[in-house]
């Protein structure tokens, strides 16, 4: 017997900038709607980022970020899931990703970028339809 | 698969010991993985952090994990927050109040949903503990949803349960009613730097005075200024262990005999749907029915 399983997912918001409350709407909508959410607080260096994910065994990362240093930050956690053989694990991008940056991201790794003010329905849709990595 | 996520376990995978967790929590080859597991090894230490919301688990669990690290001990934390019945979705944040040490392989962080209800832990955790004594944690530190409800299956499950209060401005003590007392081994006034702690301290020893009460150490900790780790795993230590894993042991001694037993009536197929027939018919009398039932098994 076993149970249908919610989908992990971490939700960190990497880099500098102290506002979460993007992270914690869309938190909010992902439990509501089945997903179980585990975020790990701000301020997360993407050594901890990957830590956490290993540790959660998660389906997907969700990064967020605000900073502007996405064509940076992203690449690095991409290469540090790989290298702690996490690459089955889904990655996205929320944040003010500027249109031009979208396919270099997704030639990446990255599944889907969300720009802000993407409805919830959009994400839990995407995250539904592409179902669990891990765990598939 | 689980051949190969036991042997990695063994050589200590911290990736194969996430995997095992996320199979207990899925219900996916439960029996197996608890009996491979084994039992926990004696060494391994589990510690419950129970109290209202609020009162500062995650904080004193966290900050507690890295006294015991900085004693050289490994440590896992497993904690849990409530699940949505409604969608089964959960929100687990507790890490939110945890050190971030990603160099260090003495600990590890795991946050478990809770089914919402009557369960103040998670489903299985029993079976986690094992998977975790397996990997050779030496500290399990169990973090429950909050106190209340299902504290004595939490009781069953730690060696030692700590329970935080904090001081409050009330009269009324909310822990009081709920007879939380009753499954403390050790009683932690947190949040000792805020006024009052003195004065809740001192009316939860009265209260433990009364006659009839185990003897419970009271003690008071500040997460915030990092004061009262030592004192407070001293007293972890001097409290007796509950016999919850011998106990744990033969109740899976008879629940495997449970088991044995309705395979075998599952196996007389129709003989025991006949046996009910005429018993039905009232050819039988109950007696005469289950003796015959039993010598259907003993065939
Ligand atoms: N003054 C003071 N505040 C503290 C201390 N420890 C924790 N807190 C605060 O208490 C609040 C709750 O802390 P948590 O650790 O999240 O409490 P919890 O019991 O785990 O909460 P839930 O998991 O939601 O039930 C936070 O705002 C902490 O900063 C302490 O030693 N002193
Ligand atoms: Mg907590």
């Amino acid at each position: 017997m076993s149970k249908q399983p919610s989908l992990r997912i971490v939700l960190a918001k990497v880099g500098l900038d102290g506002h979460d409350r993007g992270v914690k709407v869309v938190a909010r909508g992902l439990r509501d709607a089945g997903f179980h959410v585990i975020y790990p607080g701000l301020w997360q260096a993407p050594e901890a980022v990957i830590r956490t994910v290993a540790d959660e065994d998660a389906d997907w990362l969700g990064i967020s970020l605000l900073s502007g240093t996405h064509m940076t930050l992203v690449p690095r956690l991409i290469e540090q899931l790989r290298e702690a053989g996490l690459g089955h694990v889904g990655v996205l991008v929320g944040g003010i990703i500027p249109e031009a940056d979208i396919p270099k991201l997704t030639e990446l790794g990255v599944a889907r970028v969300f720009g802000p003010g993407t409805p919830m329905e959009d994400i839990v849709q995407f995250l539904r339809d592409s179902g669990s990595r891990t765990h598939a | 698969m689980l051949d190969e996520l036991f042997e990695r376990l063994e050589k200590q995978d911290r990736l194969a010991l996430a995997r095992l967790l996320t199979l207990v929590a899925r219900e996916e080859q439960l029996d197996v993985i608890r009996s491979r597991a084994g039992k926990r090894p004696e060494k391994t230490r589990v510690v419950a952090i129970t109290g209202n919301a609020g009162v500062g688990k995650s904080t004193l669990v966290g900050k507690l994990a890295e006294y015991l690290r900085s004693q050289g001990q490994s440590v896992a934390i497993l904690a849990c927050d409530p699940q949505s019945p409604l969608t089964g979705g959960a929100l687990l944040g507790d890490r939110v109040r945890m050190p971030s040490r990603p160099d260090d392989p003495g600990i590890y962080i795991r946050s478990v949903a809770a089914a919402s209800g009557h369960q103040a832990v998670a489903e299985h955790v029993d079976v986690m503990i094992r998977v975790l004594g397996r990997y050779g944690f030496d500290v399990v530190l169990l973090e429950t949803v909050g106190a209340g409800q299902g504290d004595t299956a939490v009781s069953e499950l730690a060696d030692v349960v700590v329970l935080l209060v904090q001081p409050e401005s009330g009269d009324e003590l909310q822990w009081e009613k709920a007879g939380l007392l009753e499954v403390a081994d050790v009683v932690v006034v947190h949040k000792a730097d805020l006024a009052g702690a003195d004065r809740t301290e001192g009316q939860v020893k009265e209260l433990l005075s009364l006659p009839g009460c185990r003897k419970i150490a009271v003690l008071r900790v500040s997460s915030t200024k990092g004061e009262g780790f030592e004192a407070l795993w001293q007293a972890v230590l001097e409290s007796p262990r509950h016999a919850a894993a011998a106990d744990e042991d033969a109740r899976e001694l008879l629940r495997r005999a449970q088991e044995i037993l309705a395979e075998r009536f599952h196996r007389q197929g129709d003989r025991v749907g006949n046996v009910i027939d005429r018993w039905k018919r009232q050819e039988l009398d109950e007696a005469q029915a289950a003796d015959e039932l039993l010598q259907l098994l003993a065939r």
